[in-house]
């Protein structure tokens, strides 16, 4: 993955966030990582300040996905970024506790590009993510319109 | 609650039974009459044929003496023997006519009277004409001549001729008061007949209101009990879907529960295994400081180390410990939400394939396990396998060790359920501990085998999701045997399943 892109973490528990960056920092991604706590802020900083998602327009996004936000669900978040014209392109990792079969039909349904289930041990957590990473790190990740 | 009334009791129950002891009054009454009718005129008959009878004899009477007298007179005045002939021969009949009138009259005084008042006349008259008929045989023409011409015998003559008369107007008013009797019996019968015939149509008539009316009755409430009935239904339905709704909040509330319970478990899991590699930073840094300072006792350092062990030893088996509940939670909801699907299933086939899986630890406890006679049912396979896994593990796993294991299993039918009985002769379960076992993390006895206390709730979970029950029945010391009742087709209500 070329070094512009940017990861878009949503992910309320903090505990996570932090695991989460920790393992996927360990495979070698030194890309930037933004955190959203939440799912208001996370919108408004993916559509910007007029909510048409132009404020991306020429940078490369990389989004991974909470669904069990405070405020919304991650796959309202989902269905806005793939109905939206400039960051429909971007992937969408959804990483969530959910293992819940009609859930997972939903995501991709929608559009998601992965969904992962957090495993509980830790041992597979760390290894599921950096696993994630190393596959981060060969992906293709185009630049929104 | 509603109580059904029948609409008009009292009346309901008296007036069938009521109109058909008066229809049967009626119809005996009728024909009693009819028939003491008809014999009143049978008799009514017999007496105006007994009134000719008599007529005809008193007319045979009077033939024969007129007969006699002509046959006389015409002897007298041709002197020609042949009229003796007709003289003999009438004068021979009349004994008889007399007899059978005296015989026809012997009933009525009156007719006895005037009988005996015309009998000597009678005589009388015959004397005279046998004693003319006499000297005319002797020649003594003019003496018999002399005798008819006293005129006593014209006078003998009228006389029994009146008194015939009178005997046969006697008669006759007999014979009008009679046929006037008989019309009267007739005119009874029919007015008899008549009244019956209607009082039986009206009877008839006021039956079929009555019944008319008792079957709408009955019809009324017929509908009324139908429509209690629907309420009824509607309200089992209703409680049902409460119930279900209530059964899937707390499957829901116990997925989410769980759910929500993992993501701070991971956060518990995951910072506890960085800290573990920080200790082993940190005491590799310790070490490091250590032997910069010269300082060789490392008897400190171990202590601490394991401490640190020990702590992370707890913290981890205490993760790992409720990452299984919770996982448990998370599939009993799971289960109580699964879709099951119907389908044909050999439940002893079923039986002997799960048996065959704990083969070997009935071998080592010296246990035997006998499948009865088991039948096919339409229900879910997946599910029906796990309670009788759950079950034949149970049973296997709390056999005592000093008995020969024995574990059977048999069932009984009734038309739309089949009850299965897991019977074993293990260590059983306490009286006090019978509802509590069947409850998520609970165990009953003591605690000298693996097990987490899910089994049987899982048991009880999917045996309710099919519709059935399970009880147990446990003598501690000498057994157990639970008892499933599910049923023989499995129905599937309808729930949306999120």
């Amino acid at each position: 993955m070329v070094s512009h892109v940017t990861i878009i973490m949503i992910e309320d528990d903090e505990g996570h966030a932090r695991l989460i960056e920790k393992n996927i920092r360990r495979a070698g991604v030194l890309n930037d990582i933004i955190g959203f706590p939440d799912g208001t802020k996370a919108v408004e900083f993916l559509f910007g300040p007029d909510g048409t998602g132009s404020v991306h327009a020429g940078r490369a996004l990389l989004v991974l996905l909470d669904l069990n936000l405070p405020d919304m669900t991650g796959v309202d978040i989902l269905k806005r970024i793939k109905e939206n014209e400039h960051l429909r392109r971007s992937p969408v990792v959804v990483l969530t506790t959910t293992d819940d079969k009609v859930e997972i039909q939903r995501c991709y349904d929608l559009g998601a590009n992965v969904y992962v289930t957090k495993p509980v041990n830790y041992e597979n957590f760390a290894n599921a993510i950096r696993q994630l990473g190393l596959f981060f790190s060969v992906i293709q990740v185009p630049e929104t319109k | 609650m509603m109580v059904l009334r029948s609409p008009t009791p009292a009346r309901m129950g008296l007036s069938q039974p009521a109109i058909l002891v008066l229809g049967f009054a009626l119809l005996i009454t009728i024909s009693a009459c009819s028939i003491w009718l008809v014999n009143l005129a049978r008799t009514d008959a017999a007496s105006v044929s007994h009134t000719l009878e008599v007529e005809n004899a008193l007319a045979g009477i009077q033939i024969y003496v007129r007969r006699a007298e002509s046959a006389q007179r015409g002897f007298l005045l041709t002197r020609n023997p042949q009229y003796l002939q007709l003289f003999d021969e009438s004068t021979a009949a009349l004994p008889k006519e007399i007899k059978d009138l005296q015989t026809l009259s012997a009933d009525n005084p009156a007719q006895i009277a005037s009988l005996s008042a015309l009998l000597p006349k009678l005589q009388e008259k015959l004397g005279e004409l046998e004693q003319t008929v006499a000297l005319g045989r002797e020649g003594r023409w003019d003496d018999a001549v002399a005798i008819v011409n006293t005129n006593l015998g014209e006078d003998l003559m009228r006389a029994v001729t009146l008194g015939i008369e009178a005997m046969k107007s006697e008669e006759d008013r007999l014979l009008a008061s009679r046929a006037a009797s008989a019309a009267s019996s007739a005119r009874w019968l029919l007015a008899m007949n008549v009244f019956g015939v209607i009082a039986l149509i009206s009877l008839a008539t006021l039956s079929v209101h009555l019944s008319q009316r008792t079957t709408r009755a009955l019809r009324q409430a017929h509908a009324a009990l139908s429509v209690i009935n629907e309420d009824l239904e509607k309200r089992v339905e209703e409680r049902t879907a409460d119930l279900q709704e209530a059964n899937k909040e707390i499957q829901s509330f116990a997925y989410i529960v769980s759910h929500d319970l993992r993501s701070p478990l991971v956060n518990i899991m995951g910072f506890t295994s960085e800290l573990e590699e920080l200790r082993t930073d940190l005491f590799h840094r310790l070490e490091v400081l250590r032997l910069r300072t010269g300082d060789t006792d490392t008897s400190q350092d171990e202590t601490l180390a394991k401490d640190f062990s020990e702590a992370f030893g707890f913290i981890k088996a205490s993760i790992i410990k409720m990452d299984r509940l919770i996982k448990a939670i998370l599939d009993l909801s799971r289960q109580g939400r699964a879709d099951l699907q119907p389908a044909k299933v050999n439940t002893r086939e079923l039986v002997e394939s799960i048996s065959a899986t704990v083969a070997h630890q009935l071998m080592e406890r010296e246990a035997k396990i006998e499948v009865g006679p088991l039948p096919v049912i339409e229900t879910d396979r997946m599910a029906l396998e796990q309670i009788f896994t759950n079950l034949i593990d149970n049973a296997v796993k709390y056999l005592r060790l000093d008995v020969p294991g024995r574990i059977e299993i048999t069932a009984s039918e009734t038309a739309a359920y089949v009850t299965f009985a897991v019977s074993d002769n293990g260590r059983g379960i306490d009286a006090r501990d019978k509802g509590r076992v069947f409850e998520l993390f609970r165990r009953s006895g003591p605690q000298d085998r693996p097990g987490e206390g899910i089994g049987l709730a899982h048991v009880r979970t999917l045996v309710r999701r099919m519709g059935g029950s399970v009880v147990l029945e446990s003598e501690l010391g000498k057994g157990t045997t639970f008892k499933v009742t599910v049923p023989k087709k499995l129905v599937m209500r309808h729930e949306g399943n999120e």
